[in-house]
Parts: structure tokens; sequence; C-alpha cells
């Protein structure tokens, strides 16, 4: 039935598994590096060159062995690149920076070894996400404890905390920052979504709350052009909600067809084209969860359309897929990475199918 | 009986929550019963109407019977007392979420209706101590429901006569004496730990020294940051002198032993039911308590609306002063500390270093984020441009505040914040850091003192005070131009209309109430300002008012060296040695147990 989709995930590369499994990708935005962290508390950087064929090869850079004491369950890059950030069920936060090489002066020669420069401790059980605002100016961060915490980040790997955030009532799974404008969502087993800014004379809070889904809101995710919200959840569905004034956000579209929980959901610029002329045309849409599948699905402004334009089941054999994510650098608007309970991180290039 | 809630933490948004794990094991204790074939029916569990537990043998569990009927055992509820509370880090603090039976207004009830008349021998003397910001609160409310404004004086007298004559009370205080000893004991205990560290640091030569009166803060720093314990001043709360001071020195005047009074206290704050529970305050002689109950201002509130008594109601004579009816045994009525409204910690130690100073001192004051967070410093008054700084301290109120203090300060002192394993890996990278900037960037001074409250706001904010008087708000079906809205309909539920700037406003009444009455002329220090006094100024630098040692505070200070005096142990010569233990305390690390076993991550 898959064949009837106008595309393709093609695999590029199967990348070296962690030795258990792997919760989470991301990819830097400046450079061509690739971060997936696990189970086995370490965190595994790859990068990626044109093979002078036209194609992509990626390979294995380094291992960090982070000395979180648990799980590492999320990774985020600073928009800057050069710094990331690790989420571990240890409760803590590690800031990680590259150390400059001591013997050169940086130009041309290899590059040091990743150390943590700071941990951001406060959390009292399982963080569970980390992101990085659009600036880098601020760090977000959500666990078990049914907080959100804001950081801001100060020169010399200074953090300060801006804000502790109480508004869920339960276990918090994801926080998102908006791409270009200083909103954070969270997604929450309390099935809700809260969206936050800051109120310059006094603190951040949660203007809105979204309510649609029935079950645990494992993730969310904004549009490239930040009108946008998609959300993945344990009732399986994927949900659209759109700004509809500076402080509105509505649910307008519903995307179905997972057969499982839907663990990770993400929205790229893609390289789709219908409606690209009226300005309709909104971007990718890849979701991934419990039925091991990942789905692409072509957004379109006239009257919230989502198709589903492919499909990859078992993109992780039989395991569970548990992230997946867009490449953000300009000119690989149609890679994906995912990674599953198998340890392994994949990239997949979306095709026109032949 | 469960917590009478006068607050939900649904309307506040910098306090401690409690947490999701509490780890109080259910205890079971195996019943003698003859053993049953296996495979044989087991129980079934049934339920009366009370709610109460049975466990019936299930071949007689027939719908058709009455519970009556079968032999059923009657279950045991799982009890989670305070005790429990404090030993575990389940919680970071309970406040109202845990059910609390020894620490509520009912007990108080069902203590006096039980304690039965002052000819009878069990009879306990009743003694009931009210925190001034308590009175603040109940005083702000008194006034935003009737057009003239009430002081927490007047608040004070109205409730001396019905705390006396509707609940049965024999003496009615408030705990402001008690702080004055403590601010005392707190300056003292600065001094000790400063000349200790100039000494080159002993044991207890910790600086800065950080506030100990807010129980949450304790609690919150015993089982999270026990890195911060030898930092935290050891002098006790004015809740726990003023127990002392009821217990052991009330106590020898009436000849009454420590178990024959029942000493209840009025706070704005729900943790201090946890503070008053503490082993370190429970007399083992005597197996009494030095507060025996700790209710919030909104449960005496509710105790006087249960009796039907309208603290809105003036009393006879409540403007004026009667010296009779409120000094009994000569304590002092309303002494106002100037300062802040959390207890005038950090002002204590300012004003203390500014009188002892041999050279005048300049005080600037500048507000780091918000009016929660400001830093105070004393430099020398000097014609250079860099004078020489005596003192920097801070108040910091609320818990992201508190946060980033713990980040400060455990950086400052080189301290590895925390218990994870990566806490250790900041370091190596630190050091390093060091060593690259090469020449060491110019210190700056870092903090010798920090008022520490978790609380925004302060004590006039906390949880156990009284909520905002209703305002007439927006409907919720409406939107801010008065359209009619279904929100829900669109997926979207508004939250910007709920109390949250409603309760800022509300506690800055509070605060102003605080500082309403500076008490009849003889008992007054120099009318403090309006508003909290010392507010930073446009460029940031402001005086302490003028300071004069009133009438007040010279009896004070009489008094509690005569307390002193009195309540030393014959032929024990080391006063310093009995103060400490009379007022000072201290506080032990409680290690996580939580394992997040039946987590669904």
């Amino acid at each position: 039935m898959d064949i009837d989709l106008p595309y393709t995930l093609l695999p590029l590369a199967d990348l070296p598994a962690h030795e258990e499994r792997a919760w989470h990708v991301a990819w830097n935005p400046a450079k061509p590096l690739l971060a997936s962290c696990s189970a086995d508390k370490s965190v595994r950087l790859y990068t990626y060159a044109d093979d002078g064929a036209g194609s992509l090869k990626f390979s294995a850079v380094t291992t960090i062995p982070t000395g979180h004491s648990k799980t590492v369950r999320a990774v985020a890059w600073a928009p800057s690149g050069n710094t990331l950030a690790t989420a571990s069920f240890d409760s803590n936060i590690g800031i990680w920076e590259q150390e400059p090489d001591e013997g050169d002066d940086g130009e041309g020669g290899e590059k040091g070894d990743w150390e943590c420069v700071s941990t951001l401790e406060g959390h009292e059980t399982e963080c569970k996400s980390v992101a990085y605002s659009c600036t880098g100016t601020l760090l977000a961060s959500c666990s078990r404890d049914k907080t959100v915490w804001i950081w801001e980040v100060h020169p010399d790997a200074d953090f300060e905390c801006m804000s502790v955030l109480m508004e869920h009532t339960q276990d918090v799974k994801c926080v998102a920052w908006h791409p270009t404008e200083e909103i954070l969502a969270s997604a929450s087993y309390d099935d809700t979504i809260k969206l936050y800014v800051d109120d310059p004379s006094d603190d951040w809070f949660a203007f809105t709350t979204l309510t649609g889904h029935t079950s645990t809101v494992w993730s969310v995710a904004w549009a490239p052009w930040g009108s946008y919200l998609v959300s993945g959840s344990d009732d399986k569905s994927v949900r659209v909600w759109k700004r509809m004034a500076e402080h509105k956000w509505v649910g307008v579209l519903v995307l179905a067809g997972h057969e499982r929980s839907v663990y990770s959901v993400a929205w790229g610029k893609g390289r789709g084209r219908k409606g690209e002329e009226e300005g309709r045309y909104l971007g990718w849409i890849a979701s991934t969860g419990g039925d091991g599948s990942v789905r692409v699905w072509e957004l379109n402004k006239k009257a919230h359309r989502g198709a589903l334009i492919a499909h990859m089941p078992s993109a992780h054999g039989v395991h569970d897929v548990n992230t997946v994510t867009w490449c953000p650098r300009e000119g690989y608007e149609d890679l994906l990475a995912t990674t599953g309970d198998d340890g392994s991180t994949r990239v997949w290039k979306v095709v026109p199918t032949s | 009986m469960a917590f009478s809630g006068t607050l939900t933490l649904t309307d506040l948004n910098d306090f401690i929550t409690p947490a999701q794990a509490c780890i109080k094991p259910v205890e079971q204790t195996k019943p003698q019963t003859a053993e049953k074939e296996p495979g044989t029916a087991s129980t079934e569990i049934l339920i009366d109407a009370s709610g109460t537990y049975y466990e019936v043998s299930s071949d007689l569990s027939t719908s058709s019977r009455a519970l009556a009927d079968v032999p059923a055992k009657k279950l045991e509820q799982a009890q989670i007392s305070l005790n429990d509370c404090l030993a575990c880090s389940g919680c970071i603090t309970s406040a109202e979420s845990v059910l609390i039976t020894l620490q509520s207004h009912t007990e108080v009830f069902t203590f006096l209706q039980a304690n039965g008349s002052p000819s009878s021998p069990d009879y306990k003397i009743p003694v009931i101590s009210i925190a001034p910001q308590s009175l603040a609160s109940l005083a702000a409310s008194l006034s935003s429901s009737s057009t003239t404004s009430v002081t927490p004086h007047q608040v004070l007298r109205r409730l001396q006569v019905l705390c006396k004559e509707v609940l049965g009370f024999e003496h009615v205080f408030d705990t402001t004496f008690a702080r004055h000893i403590v601010l005392k004991e707190h300056v003292a205990e600065f001094e000790e730990r400063r000349a200790n560290d100039k000494a080159g640091g002993e044991a207890d030569s910790h600086l800065p020294m950080l506030a100990s009166a807010c129980p949450g803060w304790i609690c919150y720093a015993e089982k999270a940051h026990a890195e911060m314990l030898p930092f935290i001043s050891r002098t006790k709360s004015p809740q726990q002198v003023m127990g002392t001071l009821v217990k052991e020195w009330m106590g020898k005047k009436w000849d009454k032993s420590p178990n024959d009074i029942y000493h209840v206290s009025v706070m704005p704050c729900y943790d201090k039911k946890l503070e008053a529970s503490r082993q370190d305050f429970y007399n083992d002689v005597y197996s009494t308590r030095d507060v025996d109950c700790v209710i919030t201002t909104g449960e005496l509130e509710l105790m006087m609306r249960e009796k039907g008594r309208d603290l809105s109601i003036p009393i006879i004579g409540e403007l004026d002063f009667d010296r009779s009816t409120n000094t009994f045994l000569g304590l002092p009525v309303l002494l106002q500390h100037p300062g802040t409204s959390s207890g005038s910690y950090l002002h204590a130690i300012i004003n203390h270093i500014r009188d002892t100073s041999p050279t005048p001192l300049i005080l600037s004051i500048k507000a780091i984020r918000n009016a929660d967070y400001e830093e105070y410093t004393l430099t020398e008054e000097s014609d250079q441009r860099e004078p020489k700084t005596i003192f920097k301290g801070a108040k910091c109120y609320g818990f992201r505040n508190l946060q980033n203090i713990v980040r400060k300060v455990g950086r400052e002192r080189g301290l590895r914040v925390g218990t994870g394993a990566a806490g250790k890996l900041g370091a190596r990278v630190a050091g390093r850091r060091l060593k690259k900037t090469g020449v060491e960037v110019k210190k700056e001074r870092q903090y010798d003192y920090v008022e520490v409250m978790a609380c925004p706001g302060g004590c006039v904010n906390g949880g156990g005070q009284l909520k905002p008087v209703a305002t007439t708000t927006i409907p919720k079906d409406r939107d801010e131009e008065g359209f009619e809205r279904n929100w829900e309909n669109t997926g979207v539920v508004d939250d910007t209309q709920s109390g949250k700037w409603g309760d800022k406003e509300w506690t800055k009444k509070v605060e102003e109430a605080y500082w309403r009455d500076a008490g009849p002329p003889l008992y007054s220090l120099p009318t403090p300002p309006e508003s909290p006094p010392l507010s930073p100024t446009l460029d940031g630098v402001s005086r302490l008012p003028e300071r004069k040692t009133g009438i007040s505070m010279t009896s004070a200070d009489e008094l509690m060296f005569r307390i002193f005096d009195e309540l030393s142990v014959p032929g024990d010569d080391d006063t310093v040695k009995h103060r400490a233990q009379l007022f000072r305390t201290q506080y032990r690390a409680v290690e996580s147990e939580v394992i997040g076993l039946a987590v669904k991550w």
C-alpha cells in the first residue's frame, strides 16, 4: 500500500549502536555533527561529509562517557553548535564543550575532548528533556518532578535559574523553544501541553494550556516558521496546533495512523512543493513511536490538510523508535535521524518515490 | 482528620511543592490466623458507609448479606505523621498535601475541650503565641472589608479577648519578644563565625551565614543540599525560642513543669508544623514539645468562624494602650524590628555592624532581579574611589532565588553542590579555567550573610496566610474585551485569568499592614516608614533611617538578660554554653532513598 506514497525513506546510515537503548538524537545546527544518547550513560558523536560521489558518508567521531550516574535521556545543541546539553535520569543537566586543543591554535588541528563545563542541579528526579532557546541565551529542562526550569546562560559556563514552573500536575516529558521567539512549550503525562512566556515585570508563566490529547503527550515540536506546533501522544495521535493571536493557540488537525504510542514528532522545512507558490506549504512533519514506524506528513495551510507522504515500517526492526528529528542545516532539509531501543542511530533521506 | 486546607498551592507560582514519591512504608502486622489450605478461597475487602475497610472471608461476602452479619476484620488505615515526613526525602516539603493529625486546629479544639477546669489535676495551662505576620494578614483582610484600616495591634487586642473568652486560652502573646532574643543570638552567632573565619577557619566558621528561621528552607537544605547545612545559622527560630520561653521560663514562674503547659503557636506557614515536630524540640524528660501545636493564620480565622466570632468587631479600648493587659511577666508587645517583614535578620546584623564600627559606614542596596533578591553592602565612608567593603549581605526570597544562592555560595566557597555523580564533573574544568585566565580576576566580595526565605515575598506571603479578599474579576466565559468566548471548545484553557497577579497585590497589602502600626509610643521604635523601609532609591543607594535605641528595646534587652539569669543553672558558670543550649539547634542531612521503580518514563 505504501507504494502509492510520493516519497520514500532511503536509509543512508546505520551508526554504531549504543550498548543499551538509545533514547535521543540531535543534529548540530551549525556543523556536520550528530549526537545520540543512551541508557548506557554515554553520548556518541557522529560526523558526515560528502563522499565525492554525491552521497553522504556518516562516521563515528567519539564517545563521551558522560559520568552521569543514570541514563542520558536527551541531548540538545546550543544554536552556536559549540555547546551540548545532556539531560539525565540522575536528575542533572550536563553542559559540554570541546576542550580547545592546547598544542595547536585550533586551526586545522584535531580538537580536544568533550568535557563537562557545568552541571545544573535542582530537579528532584529524572530529567526528561532539555532545550536551548533560539538565541542560545536560555536553557529549559523538565523532569518527572513535574517542574520545568528555565536557566539563563551566562558567560564562562555559568547559569542562573530564572524560573521554576510548577504548572503540570504530572511528569513533564518534553520541552521545546519557539524557533524565533522566547516562547517555551512543555508536554506532560497529565495529557496537556503548556506554553510559557516571560512577564518582564514578574516571572515566567504559562499563558495557555492546550488540551485534546487523551493520554500522555510524549513530544512537542514547533514548525520552522513558528506559527504552528505539533505534538505526539500515547493516544496514538499527532496533533497540530495553530497560533490564532499572539497568545491564542488552537488545535486544527489530528493526524492518525500510528498503531501505538507516538514517542516523537519533528517538524522540518522539507522539500515539498505543493502550494509553495501560494504560501500555503507548511513543511514536513515526521512522527515515530511504539509501532516502530516512521511517518512523514506534508502540511498545507489550505483547510489545514496533512497528507501522509512517506511511511517506513519497522525502521529499527522489531524495536520501538524513540526519537525522530530533521536536520536543521540548509541543504539537508530532507535528512531524518532516528534512534531506537536497539541502541542504534539511523539516518534517512526522504526521496521522491521512483 | 485531614489538614484544614485554607489555601491551594495552585494559586502560587514560586513555592516549593510536594514531590511525587512518598516512601512512608505501610507496616503490616501479620495477624495470627489459622493456616488455610492452599488454594482455598481467600478474603475480600468490603467498604462500609463510613469509608472503613473490612476484610471478610470471600465465601461469606455475598451481596445479599449485610456487612454486620459477616465476621469481618476492620483494616487499619496507613497513617503518616509529621515525623515520618521529616525522616523521608520523598517530599521536599510536605505542606498541605500530607495528612497531619497532630497539628491541626481540630486538635486544638479537641485539647481545649478535654482540658477541663484549672482545678483538675490534669489541667494544662493553655498558651497561644501569634506571629506578627499572622496579625498582619488578619489586619489586611479585615481592612479590605472595612472602611477603616485595622492595625496588627488592634487585631492582637481582639484576639487576646477572643482567645481567652471563646477558646479558653489563659495567655495570649505575640512572638516578637522571642524574635528579639533570636536577633540578639543571631548577631552573636554571626560575630562568632566571623571571628573564627578571620582566625583561619575552625569548625563552625562557615560564612556566609544563612538565615535559619524559614522551615521550608531548612527542610529543603536538609533533603537536597546537605553541603549548605554548615552555613545555616544554628540559632532557633522565634517560634522555637517562644517555645523555650513558655515552657521553661514561664513554667518556672508558674511553678509548672513543661508538660503542664499546652503551647499553641499561630504562624503564617504550614512548614512551621514540621519545625515544631522536630526531634530537637522535644523534651524527653517531660515528654512534651516546646510548641505543642502549630496552626496557621487561616486555621485561626477558621476557628473563630467555627465559634461564630467575628474579628471585625472592635473591642472596647483596643486603640488605647493598656500596659497591664499586655505586659504579662513584663513581656513587651509587638516589638518592631526595622528591616524586612520576614524578621529583619539581615538588618539586625547590618545595624549591629554599623553600631559597633569605629568609622561611619555607608549602606548601599542593589536589586539583583526583583524585590525578592537584593544585595546590601556596607562600605567605609571615604573619599577613595573604591571604599573598603566591610560587609556584604543579601535577602533572597522564593525558590528560584534560593536556587541561585545555593549555586552562588557553592561556587564561591568551592563546594561540590548537589549529590549526583555529575557534580564532580565540573570541578576539573573550573580548575583549568582559572589556570588559563592566568591573572586572577579581581575578586568580587563574597557574601557574609544571606536572609533566606522559601516563599516569594517572604513570610507575609506564607502558605498559611489568609487568601486575598475576593474582588470582581472577568467571568471566565468572556475574553478581555468582554465578548463571550468558549475557550474549551477550541481546546484552549486560558491560564492568564488565574489569581497570579492578585496574589502579588495582596502580598503588598499584607506587607503594608505589617508596618501599619508602630505600636503605642512607649514600645515603639522610631516610626518606620509607610511601606517596607529601605527600598532602594533610583541610584540604587539608600541609607538606613537614623536609629535610636528606643526605650522598648532597652527594656526588652533588660528582660532578656534577666531571663538568661533566671534560666541559668545554679553553679554552671558557662553561660555561653547554656545560652547555646537554650537558643540554638542543629541540622542533619536526610539521605534520599527514593527508587523510581513504579515510574512510567
